[in-house]
């Protein structure tokens, strides 16, 4: 059975969060700390949101002694998501992207 | 003196298997801090299509200063990194744990209320928790390891056979009897050499008969700590005779006691001796596993925050 789950208010912070500058690429812990997440709740909805095509990642080489570090946006299906979202709460329903919350 | 033999010979085991995975660090100490550490092996559970994810949990603790800031980033993502998803065939297993662990938990919970056991006993029962939930957590580790989780349980289900079947598959013999002295060089020695070696010899790899060996001695160690607590569940204070002068209590309470002192041992044991099985099967110098590709970073690209 397949569940169509609507996304977690926690999700839905990170993705308001992402879609208040769209095209700002965002480190994870200082996304953590804007929406007031622990880093155990966070990668996993930014993992569910990459892969369902509404995040986009990307890496940034770090200086000399430090490793590389991930950085994330939304793509325009996720700000197109978020948008709807917006919409939509505004309307009292929940827009569904284009499969399930749980799969990731 | 026995116990205390097999608990040194058990400490210097692990103390040669912390030299040999790492002769520099065992002498020099760890060269990185311990969020970093803690975080690298959470790392490698990931699955294969993960690896990006746990790079870019690395990758962020590695720009993170302070020492409780980067301890409370490293916890949450253990957190993260053992829940994610997919966990394929290895769910399977774990819930089979889970659901062992919880059912013993439940037949001491109880026999505890049933026999009026006293604090003591709960106390027991809280440090059986502990242990148990150390225990699920290194079973979900190693079931999430490639080559593994069959092989492990097998080898858990045939050492816990062979301890039953020296107990003659009663609850009466699980109780009562005590192993002579070339049983208990077949269960504590051969049994658990076996599994590590036929570890090794499968996979071809000694670390992998190691992992082999630590899983099958957690699932052998969880079935016959369930099967023990059902047998005092079900013959109480009868069965084989105790002590004159025992109270019921005082039985019970002895019965369960030996059991979480078996569970422990049973697992130790195993454990250590399987992977000097696994060892000593080696038959060529490990060749070092394939390196998991790093983060992908285009070398010409400018700053992805510039781009936008």
């Amino acid at each position: 059975m397949q569940r169509n789950r609507p996304p977690s208010a926690q999700t839905i912070r990170v993705l308001r969060a992402l879609a208040a500058d769209p095209a700002r690429w965002r480190y994870g812990y200082d996304l953590a700390t804007e929406v007031r997440l622990k880093s155990g709740s966070l990668y996993p909805i930014l993992v569910r949101l990459a892969d369902r095509g509404l995040l986009d990642t990307s890496w940034e080489p770090g200086p000399a002694s430090r490793p590389p570090r991930h950085l994330y946006r939304l793509t325009p299906a996720g700000r197109e998501f978020a948008a709807a979202l917006t919409a939509a709460r505004a309307g009292r329903t929940v827009p569904h992207p284009h499969g399930r919350w749980s799969e990731a | 003196m026995p116990l205390v033999s097999i608990l040194m010979m058990c400490l210097l085991g692990i103390g040669i298997a912390m030299f040999r995975r790492s002769p520099q660090a065992f002498l020099d100490g760890p060269a990185e801090d311990m969020p970093t550490r803690l975080l690298r092996w959470a790392a490698c559970l990931l699955s294969r299509q993960r690896h990006d994810w746990g790079q870019a949990m690395l990758g962020e603790l590695g720009h993170l200063d302070g020492r409780i800031r980067r301890l409370r980033f490293t916890l949450g993502c253990l957190i993260a990194v053992l829940l994610l998803p997919p966990w394929g065939r290895a769910a399977a297993g774990v819930w089979a744990m889970i659901a062992v662990a919880v059912g013993s938990v439940g037949l001491y919970a109880s026999v505890a209320i049933r026999y009026g056991l006293g604090a003591g006993d709960w106390v027991a029962a809280a440090i059986l928790v502990v242990f148990l939930a150390g225990y699920l957590l290194a079973a979900s580790a190693l079931l999430r390891r490639p080559g593994v989780a069959i092989p492990g349980l097998l080898g858990g289900l045939f050492v816990a056979l062979a301890w039953l079947a020296m107990k003659g598959f009663t609850f009466y013999g699980v109780i009562g009897t005590i192993p002579t002295m070339r049983e208990k060089l077949v269960l504590v020695i051969g049994v658990p050499l076996a599994v590590g070696a036929a570890g090794t010899l499968r996979s071809r790899d000694p670390v992998i008969g190691r992992r082999v060996a630590r899983l099958a001695a957690i699932s052998a160690g969880l079935g016959l700590y369930f099967y023990a607590t059902l047998a005092v569940a079900v013959l109480g204070a009868g069965g084989p005779p105790a002590d004159t002068g025992w109270t019921v209590r005082y039985i019970i309470s002895d019965r369960l006691g030996t059991n979480l002192v078996d569970l422990l041992l049973t697992t130790l044991v195993t454990a250590t001796v399987g992977w000097a099985g696994a060892a000593a099967a080696r038959l060529r110098p490990s060749s070092p596993a394939p390196a998991l590709p790093g983060p992908v970073i285009p070398a010409a690209s400018p700053d992805p925050r510039q781009e936008a």
